[in-house]
C-alpha cells in the first residue's frame, strides 16, 4: 500500500489555506495521482467524484480515497436519500388524508341536518300544513347555504320548499348573480378610490391643508386643530373617577 | 323689540355630500346636480339660483354621469349599472333600466337629443334610442380593453371620442368601429409607473378632440389623423373635468387642486384669422377636487368634493354689469332640515339616514345685552332614530307638543309616538299606514297637534286626525291644475282653520280645514316660494319668494294686505334684494302682531310693520343699538327691517316663547374638517 498523505477534509477549507497548501500539495499529489486513481469495479461513482474534485482545485491532482470509505459514504448517501423520500411520501399522504376529511366535513355541512330533510320529504308527500315560522326558518337556512355554494341542485331544492310553504311573502332569487353584480360594483369603487386617494396620489389631511396659511402669517400661529383628544384617555378617566370619589368623601366629612 | 335669550346651537353635525356631476340645460336655464349619496337636485338659475326640486338619494345609487336629453328629460347612470330617468313633474323616478355592461362610468346624449351613449366597465360602448316613454337598446360599438371613463359626441353626430385608461378611441357612429386609437403619455415629457386615466374628453366640430387626464395635462388631438397636436401641462394633480361652450370658443377644466381654468380661442395676432387655444383665467374657489364643470352661455359652473356649487358669471359675456354678475357659492341647503317643538324645547335634526332629537339646555343666570350665560343644564341628546332601508329621508317633522315624529322616504311613511315619563323617553311606531300614503314631499303638524297634514308626491294633500295613539284619515285634497314648479311647502294657521300649500304654477292654494274645501288661491308669481307662514291672530299668510320679495296676503279677506301693497309700491332696499341665500323660515311673535321674524343663511331679520320703510339711501344694516346716540340719529336710521348678522351661518332660527330664540348655526370650518383629504400644496417657507 502506498503511504498516503493525510488528505484535506471534505469540509470547505478557507481560501487562504487552499492557496498556501495548493502549490506544494499539488506537486506531490501529481506524483501519486497515477497510482491511486484506479477505480474498483464496485463503486462506479468514485472516479467521477475524484475528477470533480480535481476540477475544483484546478492545479491539483485528484484526491486519493480508499475504496471502503468511499463505498461507506455512498451507502450512507443512498440511505439518507431513501429516508427523505419516505418521509416526504408519508407527509404527502397525511396531507391528502386531512384534505379528504375536510372535504367530507364540508360536504356534510352543505347538506341539511337529517331531521329537516326528513321533515321536508314527509311534508311534500303528505302535504301537511306546517307553521309558517318553521318553514321560513328552513328557507332562511337554505338561502344561507345557497349563498355559500349556489349550484343548480340547491336551486331546485329552494323551488321545492317554496311549493311546500304556505306563506308567500318572500321571493327566492339566485344569490350567485347578485354576488357578481356587487363584486363588480365593489371593484369599480375600489378603482375610483385607488386612483383618487390610493398610493401615488399626493394627498394630505384637511388639518394640514388649512394650517398652511397659519404657517405663512407674519405672526406664526398654531395649526387649526392641534389638540389630540385621544391622548391619555385612561388617565383622564381615572382622574375623573378620583375626583368624584374625593368630592363624595369631602361631602361626608363636612357633614 | 325687547331683549331675547338666544340658544346658540352648534351640535347639528350637518355635512352635505360631495357634488359628483352637473348638467346644464340651455333651454330652461336649469342645472341638474347629482351628489355622491345619490341625490339629484335641480336648480333654477334664472330664479335667483334657487333649488326648486330634488330627488332623494339611495345607498346603492352612486351616480357617475348625468345628462339632459331632448324634451327636458333627465337621465343618470351609476355604478350599479342602471340608467335612470327622472320624472320632473311627479318628482319620482320613472324607471331604471339595466345596461348589462357592469358599472356605468360615463353617459352622453347625442347633439340631436334622441340617442344616448353609455360607457361601461367592461369596455363596451352602448347606444340607446330614446323613445317617447322609455329608452331602447340599439347596438354595441367595438369593445375596448379597459373601462370607458368619458364620452363625447361630435356636434355633427358622426363620430364619438371615448377616453379610457392610457388611450382614447375615436369611433364612427354608423359602423360602430374604431377609427383611431390614440395613446396618451403617462406623464408630460417623461415616464411614469402610474397609469394615465383620461377623465374627460370633448369633441369639437372641426375634428379636434380635447382630453384631460390624471397626469395634469390638457391635450389637443386631431381626430382625422389620430395624432397629438398640442399638450398643456396645467396642474401637478389630476385634471378631472372638462366642459365646452356651445359656440366652441371657450372651455373650462377643473383640477383636483380646486382650481378651475378657462381656455379661450383667441386670434394669434390682432388682425390675423388664425386662432389658437390659450389658457386665460384661473379661478380658485374650491379647496378640494373639482369633479365636474359645466359651461353655460354666460357663466362657468363647478362643483366638487368640498360640496360647494360655484357659479361664476363671465364678465365679458354678461350684458349688464350689476349684482347678477357676482360670484354665487351655494353651500347651505335651500330647505329647512330642522323642526322645533316649542313647548318642550326640542329640536329634530334631519340627516340623510337618521334623525336626531335634542332637548335644549337651560340656564338660570341673567345678564345684560351681549353676555354669554353659562348653562346650568347641558343640551341632551334624546333620540337617534335610524331609518330602515337604503333610501334617504325626504322630509321630517315633530309636532309642537313633542309627542309625534313623522318622516318619509321615497317609498314609505313613518309615524312615531313619543312618551315622556319623568326623565325617560319611549318610542312607539304606528304600524298600520294606509296604502295610498307612500312618500311625502312635506309633512306638517297642526298647532294643537291633533291633525297631520301630508303633501304626497302624487300631488294630493292628505289630512289625518291624531288622537291618543292612533290616527285616521280625514280627507284628501286632490291635486289642482297646473304643473309642478317646485317642492311643495305647507303652512297652517295657529287656530287650525287654514292650510296653505305651494308648489304649483297656479299659485299658493289656501284650504279651509274645517269645511274641507278650497278657500282661495294667491295669484301666481313667476318665482318659486321659499318659505311660508300664517300669522297667529290676523291670519295673514306671509310668503317669501326666491327673488327676495315678501308678500302678505290676508286669508279671511282674500286679498293682499295694505302693508304688502305699500311695500310693493315702495320697493325693497337694494341690499335686501342682493342677498344670496333664500329665506327658509318665517315665524311670529305671539304678543306682537306687527313683527315678522325671518332668516336666511347669513342674517336674521325682524320686520316691524309699524315703522317706516327704508329707501335706497338709508343705512340698511343698523349698527348695534347704541343707547348714547342722539334721538335724531336714531329716528333717521329707524326703519322696519331690523337685521342682525351676529349668528351666521344660520340653518334655523325660531322663537320659542316670548323671550327666547333658538339659532342653529353651522360654521363652515366644521364642515370642512370632515371632508376627505385634499391634494397637498407645497408653499415656499413651510
Amino acid at each position: 500500500m502506498v503511504q498516503l498523505r493525510p488528505r484535506a477534509s471534505r469540509a470547505p477549507v478557507s481560501a487562504e489555506a487552499m492557496v498556501d497548501e495548493g502549490q506544494p500539495a499539488s506537486e506531490e499529489e501529481a506524483e501519486h495521482g497515477l497510482l491511486v486513481g484506479q477505480p474498483s469495479s464496485g463503486a462506479a461513482a468514485e472516479p467521477l467524484e475524484e475528477d470533480e474534485e480535481g476540477d475544483e482545485e484546478s492545479d491539483e491532482a485528484p484526491e486519493e480515497l480508499t475504496f471502503a470509505s468511499a463505498q461507506a459514504e455512498a451507502r450512507e448517501e443512498e440511505r439518507r436519500v431513501r429516508e427523505t423520500v419516505r418521509r416526504d411520501k408519508t407527509l404527502l399522504k397525511e396531507k391528502r388524508k386531512r384534505r379528504e376529511e375536510l372535504f367530507i366535513e364540508q360536504k356534510k355541512r352543505k347538506l341539511l341536518p337529517d331531521t329537516i330533510l326528513e321533515k321536508l320529504t314527509t311534508a311534500s308527500q303528505t302535504n301537511i300544513k306546517k307553521s309558517p315560522g318553521k318553514v321560513k326558518e328552513v328557507n332562511l337556512q337554505k338561502k344561507n347555504e345557497d349563498c355559500e355554494k349556489g349550484n343548480d341542485s340547491k336551486k331546485v331544492k329552494v323551488q321545492k320548499v317554496q311549493s311546500v310553504s304556505q306563506n308567500k311573502s318572500y321571493l327566492a332569487v339566485r344569490l350567485k348573480d347578485q354576488d357578481l353584480r356587487d363584486a363588480r360594483q365593489q371593484a369599480a369603487q375600489a378603482f375610483i378610490h385607488n386612483s383618487l386617494y390610493g398610493p401615488g396620489t399626493n394627498r394630505t389631511t384637511v388639518n394640514k391643508f388649512l394650517s398652511l396659511a397659519n404657517k405663512r402669517l407674519p405672526v406664526k400661529r398654531a395649526a387649526v386643530q392641534f389638540l389630540n383628544n385621544a391622548w391619555g384617555i385612561q388617565k383622564k378617566q381615572n382622574a375623573k373617577r378620583f375626583k368624584r370619589r374625593w368630592m363624595v368623601r369631602k361631602m361626608k366629612t363636612k357633614k | 323689540m325687547g331683549e331675547f335669550k338666544v340658544h346658540r346651537v352648534r351640535f347639528f353635525n350637518y355635512v352635505p355630500s360631495a357634488i359628483r356631476c352637473v348638467a346644464y340645460n340651455n333651454q330652461s336655464n336649469r342645472l341638474a346636480v347629482s351628489r355622491t349619496d345619490g341625490t339629484v337636485e335641480i336648480y333654477n338659475l334664472s330664479a335667483n339660483y334657487f333649488q326648486e326640486k330634488f330627488f332623494p338619494g339611495h345607498e346603492s345609487r352612486a351616480t357617475e354621469a348625468l345628462c339632459w336629453a331632448e324634451g327636458q328629460r333627465l337621465f343618470s347612470a351609476g355604478l350599479n349599472g342602471e340608467i335612470i330617468e327622472y320624472d320632473l313633474q311627479a318628482l319620482n323616478i320613472k324607471y331604471a333600466m339595466d345596461a348589462f355592461g357592469g358599472p356605468i362610468w360615463s353617459m352622453a346624449a347625442s347633439p340631436s337629443g334622441s340617442q344616448l351613449l353609455v360607457g361601461c366597465e367592461d369596455g363596451s360602448v352602448k347606444l340607446f334610442q330614446i323613445t317617447p316613454d322609455k329608452i331602447q337598446f340599439e347596438r354595441n360599438f367595438d369593445r375596448q380593453k379597459s373601462r370607458i371613463l368619458s364620452l363625447s359626441w361630435r356636434p355633427s353626430g358622426t363620430h364619438i371620442a371615448a377616453g379610457s385608461i392610457d388611450y382614447i378611441s375615436v369611433f364612427d357612429v354608423k359602423s360602430g368601429s374604431t377609427v383611431h386609437k390614440m395613446i396618451v403619455d403617462r406623464q408630460y415629457m417623461g415616464v411614469s409607473k402610474r397609469k394615465c386615466i383620461v377623465w374627460g374628453v370633448a369633441f369639437l366640430s372641426d375634428g379636434t378632440v380635447i382630453s384631460v387626464d390624471s397626469a395634469g395635462k390638457v391635450q389637443f388631438w386631431d381626430s382625422a389623423t389620430g395624432t397629438l397636436v398640442k399638450s398643456h401641462l396645467i396642474a401637478n394633480a389630476d385634471v378631472q373635468s372638462i366642459a365646452v361652450a356651445n359656440q366652441e370658443d371657450s372651455f373650462v377644466v377643473g383640477t383636483a387642486e380646486g382650481t378651475v381654468f378657462h381656455f379661450q380661442l383667441v386670434p394669434v395676432t390682432s388682425n390675423s384669422g388664425e386662432k389658437q387655444w390659450v389658457r386665460t383665467k384661473p379661478f380658485q374657489h374650491h379647496t378640494h377636487d373639482v369633479r365636474t364643470v359645466a359651461h353655460s352661455p354666460t357663466s362657468l359652473i363647478s362643483g366638487g368634493t368640498d360640496t360647494h356649487l360655484v357659479i361664476r358669471p363671465l364678465m365679458e359675456k354678461v350684458e349688464v354689469k350689476n349684482y347678477d354678475a357676482a360670484l354665487r357659492k351655494i353651500t347651505f341647503p335651500h330647505r329647512r332640515l330642522i323642526s322645533c317643538s316649542r313647548k318642550r324645547q326640542l329640536l329634530l335634526f334631519q340627516f340623510a339616514h337618521h334623525l336626531e332629537l335634542w332637548r335644549l339646555g337651560s340656564t338660570v343666570a341673567t345678564g345684560k345685552n351681549g353676555d354669554t350665560l353659562p348653562l346650568s343644564k347641558n343640551a341632551d341628546h334624546l333620540l337617534y332614530l335610524k331609518t330602515k332601508g337604503p333610501e334617504n329621508i325626504i322630509c321630517s317633522c315633530i309636532s309642537p307638543c313633542g309627542s309625534w315624529i313623522a318622516y318619509s322616504t321615497a317609498s314609505r311613511f313613518f309615524l312615531y309616538r313619543l312618551n315622556y315619563e319623568h326623565d325617560n323617553l319611549s318610542l312607539k311606531r304606528v304600524s298600520k299606514m294606509p296604502a295610498f300614503l307612500r312618500s311625502a314631499l312635506q309633512i306638517l303638524f297642526s298647532e294643537d297637534s291633533t291633525k297631520l297634514f301630508v303633501a304626497s308626491n302624487q300631488g294630493a294633500l292628505h289630512i289625518f286626525q291624531l288622537s291618543g295613539g292612533s290616527f285616521k284619515h280625514l280627507h284628501a285634497f286632490q291635486p289642482q291644475s297646473g304643473t309642478v314648479e317646485a317642492m311643495c311647502l305647507l303652512a297652517v294657521s295657529a287656530d287650525g282653520n287654514w292650510l296653505a300649500a305651494s308648489g304649483t304654477s297656479a299659485g299658493v292654494h289656501v284650504y279651509n280645514v274645517k269645511q274641507l274645501k278650497l278657500h282661495c288661491t294667491v295669484p301666481a308669481y313667476n318665482f318659486p316660494v321659499t318659505a311660508m307662514a300664517v300669522a297667529p291672530n290676523t291670519n295673514n299668510l306671509v310668503i317669501a319668494y326666491s327673488d327676495q320679495q315678501v308678500f302678505e296676503y290676508s286669508i279671511p279677506d282674500k286679498h293682499y294686505t295694505d302693508w304688502s301693497r305699500t311695500v310693493q309700491k315702495h320697493g325693497f332696499h337694494h341690499l335686501w334684494l342682493q342677498r344670496d341665500t333664500p329665506i327658509t323660515h318665517i315665524s311670529f311673535h305671539p304678543k306682537r302682531p306687527m313683527h315678522i321674524l325671518l332668516h336666511d343663511a347669513y342674517m336674521f331679520c325682524i320686520i316691524d310693520k309699524s315703522l317706516p320703510l327704508p329707501n335706497d339711501k338709508t343705512l340698511f344694516y343698523n349698527p348695534f343699538p347704541p343707547t348714547n346716540e342722539s334721538d335724531v340719529v336714531q329716528r333717521r336710521t329707524a326703519h322696519a327691517f331690523k337685521i342682525s348678522k351676529i349668528y351666521k351661518p344660520l340653518l334655523f332660527m325660531d322663537l320659542l316663547d316670548e323671550r327666547t330664540l333658538v339659532a342653529v348655526e353651522r360654521p363652515l370650518d366644521d364642515i370642512i374638517a370632515q371632508l376627505p383629504p385634499p391634494i397637498k400644496k407645497k408653499k415656499f417657507g413651510t
